[in-house]
Parts: C-alpha cells; structure tokens; sequence
C-alpha cells in the first residue's frame, strides 16, 4: 500500500484530528463547535474550513440549532465518517507493519 | 505565519505520527469530555473513609448507641460534598454535548436522585412509625448501599465496564456484613471496606487507563 491509497479527505493533519476526536464520542452523540475547537485547540476559521471539507465528503453531519436565543452549531461524525475512519487508522497500521 | 501553519495542518502525516496523532486525540477526548472515574471513586472513598470514620470514633465507646449529631454533621459534609462534586464534574465533562449516551447519562443521574429520596422519605417514614435510633441508622445506610450497589452493577453492566460492575457487587457484600456485625462495627466495616473499596477502584481504573494508552503511544514512538 501505497500514501496515494490513504483516503485524502482523512489524510491531512488537521482533518485527521477532527475526525479522530469525533470518532472518540460515543457513536450517535454530538458536539457543540466551540467545543470541539477546546479539545482541538483550533481557531474558529481553521474548524470551518476542514468541517466543510468533511461536510462535503459526507463524513461529518452538521446540525444547526439554538440553545435560549444563541445559535450552536453541532457536529457529529456519520456511519460513513467512522468506516472512513477505522478503514484509514488499519491502513496506517499496515503500512507501519509493512515498513518494519 | 498563517501560510505556515496551513502548510503544516494540510500536510499529510507519515503513518507512525498519524496513529499518534489518532492516539493523542483520543486521550484529550478522554481526559476532557469523559467521566474520570479515578476521580469519582478517590472522592466517594475519601468521603466514606472520613465520613463513617467520624460516626464510628463517635460512637465506638458507647454502650448503648445514640445518633452523634456532630459526627453526623461531619458525614452530612463528606456526602454533600462528594455529591456536588461528581455532578459538577459530570455535567462540566458533558458540557457542549447532545446525543443518546449524553440522554442516557442523564436518566442515570435521575436514577440516583430519585432512588435517594425514596430512601429519605422511607427513612422519614420509619421514624414516624417509632422506629428505634438503631434501626433508622441501620435502615438508612443499608438502603443507601441497596441503592449504590445496584446502581453500580446495572451501570457498569449496560456500559461495559466490569469494575465499575465488581466494585457494585462489593458494596452490596460489605454493606450486608456491616448490617449483621452489630451497629458500633457497621460504621467501621463501611468506612474501611467500603471506603477502601472506592479507593482500590479508583487504583483499578488508573492502572486500566495506563495500560490502554500505553501501546498506542508506543507503537507511534517506536516506529518514530
């Protein structure tokens, strides 16, 4: 296997940790943005922006919503995001196996 | 600046920092979104250790038992405060989360409140029935660990966490051998035998967390 097999939405730091730190939740749960952006310390553009990337690939599931008169933002890593995920943390095994 | 550290965050890792990285934030999301049961069970174990400790110096040379109000204050003080704090701590490691396990952690949590007040208005209830001081001390806290015991079990059979299950069944053990060792030594055998079963679960759950993270993080090290 080869680093062109590794799935690109996943293979990039940054999109890595979201997706690692989601998949850390319990299947099904939420997590308000600015939440998520403590456990990444991350800024809010820099969240966004991967978000939307996983957004788009359909691995992360963004609910809109208000708590009081507040708007939060939740985000939740869909069933096709966490396959995604566990098919890239084998493929990583497998290339360290392979290597050593 | 910022170029910079897009360049880096786009990058794609090698495979021995991308499991570490996987690694490292599932530890953050542990030890920052997760219920710390070390914590929880070091402050319960000091709360019963301290708490019947006190009850039991009050009442060991007694020779006929009669309700010590200052210890009782004193234990009042450790379960209140042991209360608070694992709900603070509960909430504040839920804080920012929706979801079926965050909706099931809080039907556990009523679960606990309720079953406490059934077991203060049975307590209440037997008072007026002229029940003995003996007996009140006696119901109350066999109750109370009726209650802990089984909510333990229960929690730890539907989460998957044995200790949490173990450390259930040996609260309901050491509260049916304090009940039955007459009351001097009840407050004894739950300060030790309880307490100090809060506290070597709270070793338990550290050396279990100590030994799950610690391959994840070797194998990134060492291929590193």
């Amino acid at each position: 296997m080869t680093d062109a097999e590794l799935d690109p939405v996943i293979h990039a730091q940054a999109r890595l940790r979201v997706v690692a730190t989601l998949a850390a939740l319990p299947a099904g749960d939420r997590i308000a943005f600015t939440r998520l952006q403590d456990l990444l310390d991350m800024t809010a553009g820099n969240l966004s922006t991967h978000a939307r990337k996983l957004e788009e690939a359909e691995y992360v599931a963004v609910t809109k919503t208000h708590k009081g008169r507040t708007p939060v933002t939740y985000l939740e890593l869909t069933t096709t995001g966490r396959l995604a995920f566990e098919r890239y943390r084998r493929s990583l095994a497998e290339l360290l196996g392979g290597a050593s | 600046m910022q170029p910079h550290t897009h360049d880096i965050e786009d990058a794609p890792p090698a495979p021995a920092d991308g499991l570490a990285i996987i690694a490292s934030q599932q530890e953050r999301v542990r030890t920052g979104a997760a219920v710390d049961g070390r914590l929880l069970f070091l402050v319960w174990g000091a709360a019963w250790l301290i708490g019947y400790g006190a009850l039991w110096l009050a009442v060991k040379d007694l020779d006929v038992y009669r309700p010590p109000s200052g210890a009782f204050i004193v234990f009042g003080l450790c379960i209140s405060s042991a209360v608070v704090f694992t709900i603070v701590h509960s909430v504040r490691r839920a804080a920012g989360m929706r979801g079926p396990s965050v909706t099931a952690g809080a039907m556990y949590g009523w679960a606990w409140g309720l079953g406490f007040l059934l077991q203060a208005a049975l307590i209440g209830a037997f008072v007026n029935a002229g029940a003995s001081h003996e007996l009140v001390a006696l119901a109350s806290n066999g109750l109370a660990c009726l209650i802990v015991g089984l909510l333990y079990m229960a929690g730890g059979a539907m989460d998957q966490e044995p200790a949490l299950f173990w450390l259930g069944v040996w609260i309901l053990v050491v509260a049916a051998v304090a009940s039955s060792v007459g009351l001097h030594l009840t407050f004894l055998v739950m300060a030790l035998a309880g307490g100090g079963g809060f506290l070597v679960g709270a070793g338990i759950e550290h050396a279990r967390r100590r030994a799950r993270r610690g391959p994840a993080f070797g194998s990134a090290a060492r291929t590193a």
